[in-house]
C-alpha cells in the first residue's frame, strides 16, 4: 500500500471511531437524515435511469420475441453479435469511428482551449460577449437542419458552393460523390457546432485561475505568449485531462445524428463516413432486432470502458491527481 | 423557530422529490379484463394505429363513425397515426413498448406484416375466430386472400380485397415529349431513348435510374420478404412454369442495366444527388425539375392532374413503359389490418372491423369522408367529390378494408384528356391480367437466417443503391466488391432457406 492511500484509510477510520454496529449505523442515519434525505433523489435517479435498464444487457444474449419480452426471450448465445462480423465492415466501421473521434477530440480540445484563451484576452466586454454568443449558436441546432444545410450548401443542381464556383468560373465538384471531401466537412461541421459550447468549461477554468499569478509573470517581464503558454495552459492542464479522459470513454460511439443527417443513405459515402451506429441502424431498421442492436450497444460500451481504463492508467503515470479514478 | 421551518421545508421539498421519482415506477394492473363471446354489453373504447398523417377534417368523419359503432357495438374507436417518415422506426416501438392498442394497419413487407408476426405482435386470426365475430368479412374475402396472408399456416391478418395492379408507370410532360418528337412510350428502348432526349435538353427525366421498368420489362418480380424489400432476390412472374429465383448478381441482366444507368447517369439523366435528396416522389415533376415521375397508377394521376392544374402548358399524361406485358394483380396482402396480441378486446376489434370492411355506410365514409360535404352519391356505386382538400379520397390509410364488392367508383363531370388516358390503361390492364404464378403469394420468412439478413442489410446501401442509379466510377469493380461483400454476410444461407421454404410452399399448395 503506497504512503498516501494509507493516510487516507487511516483518516477515515478515525472519522468512523467511536460508533460501531447496527444501533450505530441507525443513529448516524438518523443525525444525518436531512443530508441523506437530500441525497436520495439523486441516488433514486441515478438507480432508475442508470442502472435499473443496465439490466437490459440480457437482451444481447436472446432470442427477442414480443410475447417473451426481455426477461421471458430464449437464450441464444452470442448469434446476435455475428451480423455485425458477418457484415465484412465490422473492422471499416470500428476504424472509421476511432478515427474520427481521435479527429474531433484532438481538433476540438485545441480549438476550444485557443477560443478561450482569445476570449479571456479580449478585452472589450460587449465584443466578448456577442462573439462569445455567436459562437455558441450553433451548438443549439438540431443535426437535422445541419443535414438540410449541408445538403444546400453541397448540392450540385443548387448548391451555394457550387453556384459560387460557377460564378467564378469554375467546374462544379459533385461533393455526394466525393467520399474524399467527406472527413474534411464532417470534422468542420462537428467543430463548428461544439466548439461554442466546449469553450466554456475552459473559460470557466481559466477564470478560476489566480490573478497574482499574472501579475508576478508581468513583473517578472513576460508577454503575452509567454502568460499563455507558461501560465494559462498549465493552469487548465487537470480540466484538460478530465474533459479528455470524459470524451475517450465514448471513442467507440458514432455520433449517429450528425452522421446519419450528413450523409443519409448515400453507399457512395460509407468507405469514408460509416461508423458502428449508422451500420447497426441500416443493418436492423428493417428487422428491427432488438438482441442485435443490444449486442452492438454492449460491444461498443465494453471497448470504452476498457479504453478509458487503459489511458486513465496512463494519465496516472503523467500525474497521479488528475485520474478518474 | 424561523431557522426549523427552513430546514421544515427543506426536508418536504426533498421527500416530495424523491417520492415523484418513485411514482413512475408503479405497476398498472388496475383495469379488470372486458366481455367476451361477441357481447357488447360493455361499453369499450378501441384504439386504430394508422400509417399517414392525419387530415384535419378527419375527427370530424370519425366522429360520426363512432355514433354508428357505438349504437350499434357500444364501442367506439379512437385513432392514432404513424406519419410516413416515422412508421420504420416506431412500428415496432409499439409492440415492444407494450402500446395498448387493439387495431393497426399492416401490409405485406413495407407495412411491417412478416417482421411483426415473426415477432409474435399480431393476435392469430383462426377460421373460427373470423366466423363468430367477422362473418360478413369472411363471406366476402376471397380463399386466394387468406392464403395469401397465411404464415406457418395461420393469417394473422385481414387482407383488403381489391384488384391493385403492382405495376409502376410513367406520368411524363406531353409538352417535352412533343418536343422532344416522341409519340409514346411503351418499352424499355423508347424509354431509354426519352431519358437522353431530356439530358441532351438539359433537363432530368426522372429522380432516379428506372429499376423496376428494367425488371419488370424482363418479366420478373420482387420476392415477397426477400432481403431488400424482395429486389436482391427475383422470380419469373410471367412463367407460371419457371420455379427457379434469380440472385440479381448471377444474374446478366443486373450487370447489363448497371452499365445502362452508369451511362445515363453522366448524360446527366438525373441529378448526381438523389441518393441525398430528401426530396418526395412528386417534387421533381410537380416543381418542374424532371419531366417525369415513376409511381403507381393512381398516384400518377393524381399528381398529373395537380401538375395539369398548376401548369396547362405542360399537358403531363401518363404511359405504360412496359405495355407489352400482362399485368400482375397485386396480392391482397399488400394492405390490411391486425390485431394486437396485446389487445384486451380482439373480439370486439374484430367486429368493429367487420363494419369498416362490410358496412357500406362506414366503409364509404372512410374512403370520402362526408356525404354532402365532402362527397355526394350518384346512383348506387358511384360518388363525385365535393370538396377534396380536407379530408382527401382514399388517402386517410382506408386501405385495409377496401371492398371491390362495396367500391364506389368516380363520377367525372368535365373529363380531361388525362381522365381517359387513365381509363384506357386501366381498361388494357383489366383485360390484360397475368395468370397467377404461385410464388405470388409466397413470403419469405427470414428468422432462421436473421443474422445473415442483418448482415446483408447493413452490407447492401454500399453498392445497391449507387450502382442501380448509375452513380459508381466503375461498374464492373463495384459488382465484384458488391458480390464479395454479400458472399461474407451470408447471401447463400438466405437463398437456400429461401429455396427450401419456396419449396414447402409450392408442396402445400398442391
Amino acid at each position: 500500500m503506497k504512503v498516501s492511500e494509507k493516510k487516507r484509510t487511516n483518516e477515515l477510520r478515525k472519522r468512523s471511531n467511536g460508533s460501531g454496529g447496527v444501533k450505530g449505523f441507525i443513529k448516524k442515519v438518523y443525525k444525518y437524515r436531512a443530508f441523506l434525505l437530500m441525497l436520495a433523489p439523486a441516488v433514486i435517479y441515478t438507480l432508475i435511469f442508470a442502472y435499473y435498464p443496465m439490466t437490459g444487457i440480457v437482451l444481447a444474449f436472446k432470442r427477442y420475441t414480443y410475447a417473451g419480452g426481455i426477461w421471458g426471450s430464449d437464450w441464444n448465445g452470442f448469434e446476435n453479435f455475428k451480423f455485425f462480423f458477418k457484415s465484412g465492415q465490422a473492422g471499416l466501421v470500428t476504424r472509421n469511428t476511432v478515427l474520427y473521434n481521435v479527429a474531433f477530440i484532438v481538433i476540438n480540445t485545441v480549438v476550444q482551449i485557443a477560443v478561450a484563451i482569445l476570449l479571456t484576452e479580449i478585452h472589450n466586454k460587449h465584443y466578448r460577449k456577442i462573439t462569445q454568443s455567436i459562437m455558441f449558436l450553433p451548438y443549439f441546432i438540431s443535426w437535422v437542419i445541419v443535414g438540410v444545410m449541408a445538403f444546400n450548401i453541397f448540392s450540385s443542381d443548387y448548391g451555394f458552393l457550387n453556384t459560387l464556383i460557377m460564378a467564378l468560373g469554375g467546374e462544379k465538384i459533385s461533393f455526394y460523390t466525393t467520399p474524399q471531401a467527406w472527413p474534411f466537412i464532417i470534422v468542420f461541421f462537428n467543430l463548428w457546432k461544439g466548439v461554442g459550447y466546449g469553450s466554456v468549461m475552459y473559460l470557466a477554468a481559466i477564470m478560476g485561475i489566480d490573478t497574482s499569478i499574472y501579475e508576478a509573470a508581468a513583473i517578472d517581464g513576460a508577454n503575452v505568449f509567454q502568460r499563455i503558454f507558461k501560465v494559462t495552459i498549465p493552469m487548465i492542464m487537470p480540466t484538460t485531462i478530465i474533459l479528455f479522459l470524459l470524451s475517450v470513454g465514448g471513442i467507440f460511439k458514432g455520433n449517429f445524428d450528425m452522421f446519419y443527417n450528413l450523409v443519409g443513405n448515400n453507399g457512395l459515402l460509407y468507405n469514408y463516413t460509416d461508423v458502428i451506429d449508422t451500420l447497426t441502424f441500416r443493418a436492423l431498421i428493417t428487422n428491427s432486432d432488438f438482441g442485435m442492436s443490444a449486442a452492438i450497444g454492449l460491444f461498443q460500451s465494453v471497448l470504452c470502458f476498457i479504453t478509458v481504463v487503459c489511458v486513465n492508467k496512463l494519465v496516472g503515470l503523467y500525474d497521479r491527481d488528475a485520474t478518474l479514478f | 423557530m424561523k431557522k426549523n421551518v427552513k430546514k421544515l421545508a427543506a426536508l418536504s421539498m426533498s421527500a416530495a422529490l424523491a417520492a415523484g421519482m418513485l411514482a413512475g415506477c408503479g405497476n398498472k394492473e388496475d383495469a379488470g379484463q372486458g366481455g367476451s363471446g361477441g357481447d357488447t354489453s360493455e361499453y369499450v373504447e378501441l384504439k386504430m394505429y394508422l400509417l399517414g398523417d392525419r387530415t384535419p377534417d378527419f375527427d370530424e368523419v370519425y366522429g360520426e363513425i363512432n355514433n354508428i359503432l357505438k349504437e350499434k357495438l357500444n364501442c367506439t374507436i379512437s385513432v392514432d397515426f404513424l406519419s410516413w417518415g416515422e412508421h420504420d422506426t416506431k412500428y415496432s416501438l409499439l409492440f415492444a413498448g407494450e402500446e395498448e392498442f387493439d387495431l393497426v394497419f399492416t401490409a405485406s413487407s413495407w407495412g411491417h406484416y412478416e417482421q411483426t408476426v415473426s415477432m409474435g405482435g399480431f393476435y392469430p386470426l383462426t377460421e373460427e375466430f373470423v366466423q363468430t365475430y367477422a362473418p360478413d368479412i369472411w363471406k366476402v374475402v376471397p380463399e386466394m386472400a387468406w392464403s395469401q396472408a397465411k404464415i406457418d399456416g395461420v393469417a394473422y391478418m385481414v387482407p383488403n380485397y381489391q384488384n391493385e395492379f403492382g405495376q409502376d408507370v410513367l406520368a411524363v410532360r406531353g409538352d417535352l415529349m412533343a418536343k422532344y418528337g416522341i409519340s409514346k412510350i411503351t418499352n424499355w428502348d423508347e424509354l431509354i431513348a426519352f431519358y437522353k432526349a431530356c439530358a441532351a435538353d438539359g433537363m432530368y427525366a426522372s429522380q432516379g435510374g428506372p429499376w423496376y421498368q428494367y425488371f419488370q420489362g424482363k418479366g420478373y418480380t420482387t420476392t415477397g420478404g426477400g432481403p431488400k424489400s424482395g429486389e436482391l432476390i427475383l422470380y419469373h412472374t410471367q412463367d407460371a412454369n419457371d420455379l427457379s429465383f434469380t440472385y440479381l448478381l448471377d444474374w446478366d441482366g443486373f450487370t447489363d442495366y448497371c452499365h445502362q444507368m452508369k451511362e445515363l447517369a453522366d448524360l446527366k439523366c438525373w441529378s448526381s444527388d438523389v441518393l441525398n435528396s430528401s426530396d418526395e416522389r412528386q417534387t421533381g415533376l410537380l416543381t418542374g425539375r424532371t419531366a417525369g415521375m415513376i409511381w403507381n397508377l393512381g398516384s400518377c394521376k393524381t399528381y398529373a392532374a395537380q401538375a395539369n392544374q398548376e401548369h396547362p402548358e405542360w399537358n403531363v399524361t401518363i404511359v405504360d413503359p412496359v405495355a407489352a406485358l400482362p399485368k400482375r394483380v397485386q396480392s391482397y396482402i399488400n394492405n390490411g389490418v391486425a390485431i394486437n396480441v396485446n389487445s384486451r378486446h380482439p373480439e370486439r376489434a374484430m367486429m368493429v372491423l367487420n363494419e369498416f370492411y362490410t358496412n357500406p355506410e362506414i366503409n364509404d365514409m372512410t374512403r370520402f369522408g362526408i356525404e354532402g360535404k365532402h362527397w355526394e352519391a350518384v346512383g348506387d356505386d358511384q360518388y363525385k367529390v365535393i370538396d377534396e382538400s380536407n379530408f382527401g379520397v382514399d388517402s386517410n390509410c382506408n386501405w385495409g378494408w377496401m371492398n371491390a364488392e362495396i367500391k364506389r367508383t368516380e363520377y367525372i363531370e368535365n373529363r380531361t384528356p388525362l381522365d381517359d388516358t387513365y381509363d384506357t390503361i386501366m381498361d388494357v390492364w383489366n383485360n390484360n391480367v397475368k395468370p397467377e404464378h404461385i410464388y405470388d403469394g409466397f413470403n419469405f420468412d427470414s428468422t432462421k437466417v436473421a443474422t445473415q439478413m442483418a448482415a446483408v442489410d447493413a452490407t447492401i446501401t454500399t453498392y445497391y443503391d449507387p450502382l442501380v442509379n448509375g452513380l459508381v466510377t466503375d461498374v464492373d469493380k463495384t459488382l465484384d466488391e458488391f458480390r464479395a461483400a454479400l458472399e461474407t454476410a451470408g447471401i447463400r444461407d438466405i437463398i437456400a432457406e429461401l429455396e427450401s421454404q419456396a419449396a414447402a410452399y409450392v408442396a402445400s399448395r398442391q
